[in-house]
């Protein structure tokens, strides 16, 4: 069955095997004397969720913002659906449908919960009230249905990460970047994001997600892209990923692995 | 109430009082009433212009008055030369939004208090330069201050005053006004969910800068004579900035407040002490910014939460 290009953003349906949807090939920045990222090679496949980890420093966040089109690389290229994205600005890469959060949450503060997160519906509907009735389904999707007309400055630090999540929801993504939307939160709040971006992802939605921690990454991740000093330095399944001694070594440093015993 | 419903009802509330100010020509006795009043609706439209692209995209412009004096000159100088009034003011505006379209894209690759000294820089400029071409003072012809008559005038601010309220109560809930509110509240992050900043900030300064050359050309057409460089004379930016600071920045009642309560108490302490308004006036900017960044607006909220904590 051939169908003809997908003009919308949506995903196409999905083939048997995983669609190359997210590539990048030998991507590198510098700024001044550090090499943030150094010829860093990953994929994404339609549908999949992949993790990016490392120690602080490595080039996580760098990477992000390579790709998402933040920051213009010195080297390399990503390429998205089939698209070059070298040159877009940050609108351009959201409107072919990869859409990011940010580590540090950056709420629209002096507007109503609602309106942020409509913001990124009337990327895709131009309809004011389309836009509003998908943002306020995004919002009951995330539970954050009760505050959609409170001012989104007042919400709290689980509350916001939420919002981050909605507000990249909402731009209707074909794959969604997400850097530590568990940082900081309870159990129980940790165990609810799992639980909303495993939602996401069975929609067809493919996810990178940067995260420290660790049990999200290991019961969510169907791979694992480690980082350290801005390469890559293994890549894999999660569990032979956390038996890997370059990896311990990264996370640990080698004289705790020379004085662990054996 | 959601924030769509409250400024519908700000929308009304205000264009309902500009409608009973229609009358005022039919009861008012004094011309001194009159002329009052238009300051005012001048004002607000001034004020309201300013509050697009400040209040709005976030972007302070500080050469706000280049577009009102180029609204005035043009506007003023057709209307001289025998074109409708209307017709003088809308050309005015084409004026002023053509030459923002012009210096907007460079302008806008300077961010935050470099857009805002660059915007007052290039004021200046046209300031000296107007000041340097046309010294003489611009007066209207004999025929035409025989047949002035101050009600035209006046309805003509009345208009431009409900054009700005509805322009910008159009604009607020709007797709263009909420990804401008987006690029003001966090340009990075707005870009992140499929806001293009740079044309929505052009849209802003296009529509910013037409109503200041309307209301420029309100202000060619009021007076008998002037100075033409006075209309680009910096007063104009800071009045507006003052206004909207006072009413509440970035929300649609909030310059209609201000420039009432600005103008209420410039004539008032300009009376009694001359020049000394404007230190009063610089020490009130300074304490509504350090003390309420949004205004009487906010002063509002913050008297009713005090008033709510009173009660329980």
């Amino acid at each position: 069955m051939t169908a003809p290009a997908p003009i919308s953003n949506r995903p196409p349906t999905r083939q048997a095997g995983q669609a190359l949807l997210l590539d990048v090939v030998g991507l590198s920045k510098r700024f001044g004397g550090v090499q943030a990222v150094k010829d860093l090679d990953f994929t994404v496949a339609e549908g999949e969720i992949v993790a990016l980890i490392g120690p602080n420093g490595a080039g996580k966040t760098t990477a992000f913002a390579l790709i998402s089109g933040f920051l213009t690389s010195d080297a390399g290229r990503v390429t998205f659906a089939g698209r070059d994205l070298r040159g877009l600005a940050p609108h351009q890469v959201n409107a072919l449908g990869l859409a990011r959060t940010f580590q540090i949450m950056r709420p629209f503060p002096r507007l109503t919960v609602v309106r942020n997160v409509m913001i990124a519906t009337l990327g895709r509907h131009a309809d004011v009230a389309e836009a509003e009735r998908r943002a306020r389904a995004v919002l009951d999707e995330l539970g954050l249905g009760a505050k959609a007309d409170r001012p989104a400055g007042g919400l709290t630090l689980a509350e916001r990460k939420r919002l981050e999540l909605a507000r990249a929801l909402g731009t209707e993504p074909r794959l969604l970047l997400l850097d530590e939307v568990m940082s900081g939160l309870t159990d129980a709040e940790t165990e609810r994001i799992v639980e909303l971006v495993r939602a996401i992802n069975r929609r067809g939605i493919a996810i990178l997600l940067i995260e420290h921690v660790m049990r999200a990454v290991m019961s969510l991740a169907q791979r694992i892209v480690v980082l350290n000093y801005g390469e890559r330095i293994a890549e894999g399944r999660p569990e032979s990923v956390a038996n890997d001694p370059r990896v311990i070594e990264a996370y640990l440093g080698d004289e705790e692995v020379a004085r662990a015993p054996a | 109430m959601t924030a769509a419903r409250r400024e519908r009802a700000w929308a009304i509330g205000i264009l309902a009082g500009l409608g009973g100010l229609a009358f005022l020509p039919l009861v008012a006795r004094r011309d001194d009433v009159l002329n009052f009043v238009f300051l005012i609706l001048l004002s607000i439209t001034l004020a309201q212009s300013w509050n697009i692209v400040a209040g709005y995209a976030g972007q302070v412009n500080l050469g706000h008055a280049a577009f009102f004096g180029l609204g005035a000159l043009l506007a003023r100088s057709l209307w001289i030369g025998g074109t409708p009034i209307v017709l003088a003011m809308l050309a005015g505006a084409a004026l002023a939004t053509s030459f923002a379209l012009v210096i907007g894209a460079p302008a806008f690759r300077l961010r935050g208090a470099y857009f805002a000294i660059g915007t007052l820089a290039l004021g200046e400029i046209l300031r000296t330069t107007v000041g340097n071409v046309l010294p003489e003072i611009s007066t209207l012809p004999t025929a035409t201050i025989a047949g002035y008559r101050l009600a035209h005038r006046y309805y003509l601010a009345l208009a431009l005053a409900a054009v700005s309220v509805v322009t910008v109560a159009a604009l607020a809930g709007s797709r263009a006004g909420l990804g401008m509110q987006a690029i003001r509240e966090d340009e990075p992050a707005a870009e992140a969910s499929g806001v293009g900043a740079l044309r929505l900030k052009l849209t802003a300064l296009a529509l910013s800068t037409g109503l200041a050359g309307l209301a420029g050309g309100l202000f060619g057409y009021y007076h008998i004579s002037y100075y033409p460089s006075h209309a680009f004379s910096p007063t104009w930016t800071f009045d507006a900035l003052l206004m909207t600071f006072i009413g509440g920045v970035g929300t649609l009642h909030g310059p209609v407040l201000g420039a009432i309560l600005y103008i209420v108490l410039k004539e008032y302490l300009a009376v009694r002490w001359v020049d000394f308004h404007l230190l009063i006036f610089g020490a009130l900017f300074i304490a509504i910014v350090l003390l309420l960044p949004g205004g009487l607006v906010q002063a509002a909220t913050r008297g009713r939460r005090l008033f709510a904590r009173g009660e329980v």
